[in-house]
């Protein structure tokens, strides 16, 4: 028998003075002492001391890591497999032990049990039942049995406290764990096959084969206000019969945990974003809208309107003609409501606001946002409309221009309705000169390279707002 | 049993490690062991009495004693290697798939990014991309608006980088998982926002308890309750002052550019390891969702393995995660620990960003999203003649005391401009009045419910101030 796993010495109870040196918190005649020999015999027998991490629970088992001589993490209440999963995820090599009594486990971490077993990650959860509250002094449990006597159900239990919960049961009903099974160590027999099960569950885990579940019946003497003989019987007599010893699952799965290892490449990294670096103009940006430092557009339409698509595209190019350049996309309920509006600034600096409260120019796709955002336009501004689906103009001060364009005919005229956002992007360049069309073509292009055969409708639909802008007003 | 060669080693008992339970009677079969009769003086219980004269060292006793000291089977006896042959784990699961490490700290490795024209990332994505950068690839959380996207980016990304992220079963949850990848020394992370960030302070409290580095990315919505999903600034309290129970500090950091979102997110996993602390990343939703240009570092970073790691292997085996410390001096001491990190942290990280402050008689402090507003403020306020700045704290937690202490002999007025009712306000005092310093005269912008202040309030409140002093 190698006891080794267990330090040689016990230096974190109580400094190691005394006798506490070498012996345990744990009261005479606990079943959590059993559990600790046992399963520090199958740690060293499987010869995974040097892998190994235990997560020690809020508990009389809070302590754990006073005793085992292998890498140990120490709990919130409840949460021990989450944590135990951390550990998993960061290390697949390590062999993870999740060591929880009955409140920790059934009670306040009942979500984490059951979640992180439905993960079936090769975990291996022990779990000691003992029908009782220890270290909060003798309370009733999620598994004390009915009419049991607890410090809070002092008449005994009855069905209104909950009835006893049969955790190995319900772990074998779920689909994530490979291996369940209830144990006893109320004698010689029980104390065998208890430790085979320990040992199993780890042997599962070792090889990658699957998460273990293992309740261990257990007796908490102090608390049952009995002798060690008697709270054995007790067990045998009153807990064997709710909570039914065996094996409750036992599934052959072939090894098939083998998590790659991290990766570090820089060009996998920055590809998987999704960022599209943007080729910046090298050359000193020409401010196309004389005397603007800083030009702020909002672009608002109903959901499918492709108002944010623009807007970004809009902000690309910017950003690529050497400018400054923020989007910031409708946000809040009205993202859900049907309308959507994005606020752009370009600035030849920095953009200081990124908010478009009162915009330079605002492009309306319908007429409920050109309702909404028309007075906000300061006066000099541009309102830029679809004339097509709004048939009356908005009545502003003479002071702001207004440009119908119809944005959904034009894109109707080309059999894409939905290129309407370029068509608006094409008017809107004709009606400001804001970024040479080249910019904002080549950034479309850029945009849709995954997607070639998109872009000569999209071009199409620059040219035709363009067009239709600069068939109605002299260029700028 | 009785079969059992008489030569087996035979259970050994230091009566001082006896509890005296009786466990082992009832497991004998051979009748060797009796309950005993005298107290031990050493620790007044009763140890059991052996009698080995018809042991067959079957070891049946050992299995039942509670004590890893209690009943050993003999250390003196000669045959143990002989008669116990244990099986070679190497034989029967074939070689350990973790390389095993020689040394218990592994430093971090610098790998050159490609050169690379800036990206166009909105504030969650950059956040997402700074931490890949920083070298996390462990990502837990639960979906919340306005953080979703981050996580999503996350969802995509790691499982292609041998990554994990793990949509947890609630925020409790994943600042556990947290716990567990953090205390094996790995850097890891969550996205989420004001509700969930409040269910996961406890998970906070012990990972500052047990020195326990993460990063948490909280973009702040609407509140109280269920609030709404617009943006605030309304958990800057919690994370400056009530990071859970107990004595607990992080570093907090408010950016205001998707840059900031990237490049704190990046120093915000350095500092967390430095420290061995969790770090906040403050954002609110509007910043979450703003879309600008972000450049990338020169390199990413390999993280290696601290040597305080919890890795399970010989190099670190001794080493434990923890927060209980039961005998009132250790938990002094290690709470003494804890607040010279944070004076530590008080002294080397404060942070903040001076715009047009060299002269500022009207100095507004604000930060994230409303920073920029009130940045627009000032370059308006100066063009009528006001002498107007913005003092940006970019650390919440530690206030930026130093570099505003030094900007207030010129300073008449404060406007603190804040999407909530005065929490950034109230970090403002609390800095000055522990600085001793003499105050001007504050006065502020608030809105909350999910608006931010606007240029032009914050402007005529800028104005206002200038009234009241002719
Ligand atoms: S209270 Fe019960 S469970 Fe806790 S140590 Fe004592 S006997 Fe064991
Ligand atoms: S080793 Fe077997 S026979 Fe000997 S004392 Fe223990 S239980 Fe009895
Ligand atoms: S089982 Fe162990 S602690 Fe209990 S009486 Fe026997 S030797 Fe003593």
């Amino acid at each position: 028998m190698s006891t080794n796993v267990f330090y040689d010495h016990f230096e974190r109870h109580s400094h190691g003075q005394g006798l506490k040196g070498h012996s345990t918190h744990y009261c005479a005649g606990c079943g959590h002492g059993i559990v600790h020999r046992s399963l520090a015999e199958v740690i060293g027998e499987l010869g995974v001391q040097d892998r190994t991490v235990l997560i020690s629970p809020v508990g009389c088992s809070v302590f754990a890591h006073y005793y085992f001589d292998v890498g140990n993490s120490q709990a919130a209440h409840g949460r021990a497999p989450a944590v135990a999963l951390g550990h998993k995820l960061a290390n697949p090599g390590a062999i993870v032990i999740s060591y929880q009594g009955d409140g920790d486990l059934a009670s306040i971490g009942l979500a984490e049990t059951i979640s992180i077993a439905q993960m079936g990650l090769p975990i291996t959860v022990v779990f000691v039942n003992n029908a009782i509250y220890g270290m909060t002094g003798g309370q009733l449990a999620p598994t004390s049995l009915m009419g049991q006597k607890t410090a809070t159900s002092v008449e005994g239990r009855t069905p209104a406290m909950g009835r006893p919960l049969k955790m190995a049961e319900l772990m074998a009903q779920l689909d994530g764990p490979v291996y369940v099974e209830r144990v006893a160590l109320f004698d010689a027999r029980q104390r065998m096959k208890a430790r085979k099960a320990l040992r199993k569950a780890l042997q599962l885990q070792i090889e990658g084969r699957g998460y273990a579940f293992i309740e261990v019946l257990a007796e908490c003497p102090t608390h049952l206000k009995m002798s060690p003989e008697h709270a054995e019987a007790w067990v045998r007599e009153e807990m064997v019969p709710v909570f039914p010893l065996g094996t409750k699952k036992d599934l052959t799965v072939e090894p098939w945990f083998h998590p790659a290892a991290p990766s570090f490449e820089p060009e996998k990294i920055l590809g998987l974003s999704g960022a599209e670096p943007v080729e910046v103009n090298k050359e000193p940006p020409i401010p196309h809208i004389p005397g603007l430092e800083d030009i702020c557009l909002k672009l608002a339409g109903a959901g499918g309107d492709g108002a944010q698509t623009a807007a970004l595209l809009l902000a690309r190019a910017a950003i690529a003609e050497g400018y400054d350049a923020t989007h910031i996309p409708s946000y809040g309920p009205e993202s859900r409501g049907g309308t959507s509006y994005a606020d752009v600034h370009i600035a030849a600096g920095e953009v200081l606001n990124p908010a478009a409260a009162e915009p330079d120019i605002l492009v309306a796709f319908n007429a409920p946002s050109l309702a909404k955002f028309a007075g906000s336009v300061p006066p000099g501004g541009l309102i830029l409309y679809d004339s097509t689906v709004i048939t009356t103009p908005p009545e502003v001060p003479s002071d702001r221009r207004v440009l119908g364009v119809p944005f959904t005919q034009l894109a109707r005229e080309i059999s894409r309705p939905m290129v309407k956002n370029v068509v608006a992007l094409g008017a809107l360049q004709a009606a400001t000169g804001l970024l040479p069309p080249e910019r904002i073509l080549s950034t479309l292009r850029q945009l849709l390279k995954d997607k070639p055969s998109m872009l000569p409708v999209n071009e199409t639909a620059f040219l035709a707002g363009q067009r239709a802008v600069e068939s109605m007003v002299a260029v700028p | 049993m009785s079969n059992l060669p008489p030569s087996r080693p035979k259970p050994f008992l230091e009566p001082a490690y006896c509890k005296g339970c009786l466990r082992c009677i009832e497991a004998c079969p051979r009748e060797c062991i009796t309950p005993g009769t005298e107290i031990n003086p050493v620790t007044g219980l009763v140890p059991v009495i052996l009698h080995l004269e018809n042991c067959n060292g079957c070891t049946l006793c050992v299995q039942a004693c509670p004590e890893p000291f209690g009943l050993r089977i003999d250390p003196t006896h000669g045959g143990l290697e002989g008669e116990f042959r244990l099986e070679d784990p190497e034989k029967l699961f074939g070689k350990k798939i973790v390389e095993v490490l020689t040394t218990g700290d592994l430093p971090d490795t610098q790998i050159p990014l490609p050169d690379c024209e800036p990206l166009v990332l909105k504030g969650t994505y950059a956040s997402a991309v700074g931490a890949l950068l920083a070298g996390c690839r462990h990502v837990y959380g639960y979906p919340i608006t306005p953080s979703t996207e981050g996580a999503e980016l996350m969802a995509k990304m790691l499982p292609k980088l041998g990554g994990s992220w793990i949509q947890a079963v609630s925020e409790v949850a994943a600042v556990n998982m947290m716990y567990g990848t953090g205390g094996a020394g790995l850097p890891v992370m969550t996205f989420t926002s004001s509700p969930g960030f409040s269910l996961m302070l406890e998970g906070i409290s012990y990972m500052i308890g047990a020195e326990v580095p993460g990063v948490f990315v909280n973009i702040m919505r609407g509140g109280p309750g269920l609030g709404n999903i617009a943006p605030e600034q309304t958990d800057i309290k919690l994370a400056c002052r009530g990071l859970g129970h107990g004595n607990t500090h992080a570093l907090v950091f408010a950016p205001s550019t998707p840059q900031e979102m990237l490049d704190l997110t990046i120093d915000a996993f350095a500092l967390s390891f430095r420290y061995r602390n969790p770090v906040v990343v403050l954002g609110d939703g509007y910043l979450g969702q703003m879309t600008g240009v972000v450049k990338l570092p020169s390199h990413l970073l390999k993280p290696g393995l601290p040597a305080w790691a919890v890795w399970g292997d010989r190099a670190h085996r001794h080493n434990l995660v923890n927060s209980i410390h039961l005998s009132e001096p250790d938990l002094e001491a290690h709470n003494e620990n804890l607040n010279a990190k944070y004076a530590a942290m008080g002294a080397c990280q404060q942070r903040s960003d001076l715009y047009r402050c060299e002269d500022a008689e009207v100095l507004v402090v604000a930060c994230n999203t409303p920073a920029r507003m009130a940045k627009g403020a000032v370059e308006v306020a100066r063009s009528r003649g006001i002498k107007a700045g913005l003092f940006r704290p970019i650390t919440l937690w530690p206030f930026p005391i130093g570099a505003l202490k030094e900007l207030l002999p010129q300073v008449t007025q404060i406007v603190v401009v804040e999407a909530s009712p005065g929490q950034l306000e109230d970090e403002l005092r609390l800095a000055l009045s522990h600085a001793d310093v003499a105050t001007p005269p504050i006065t502020h912008v608030r809105r909350f419910g999910g608006i931010l202040p606007q240029q032009s309030e914050i402007l005529a409140r800028i104005e206002e101030t200038q009234g009241a002093l002719v």
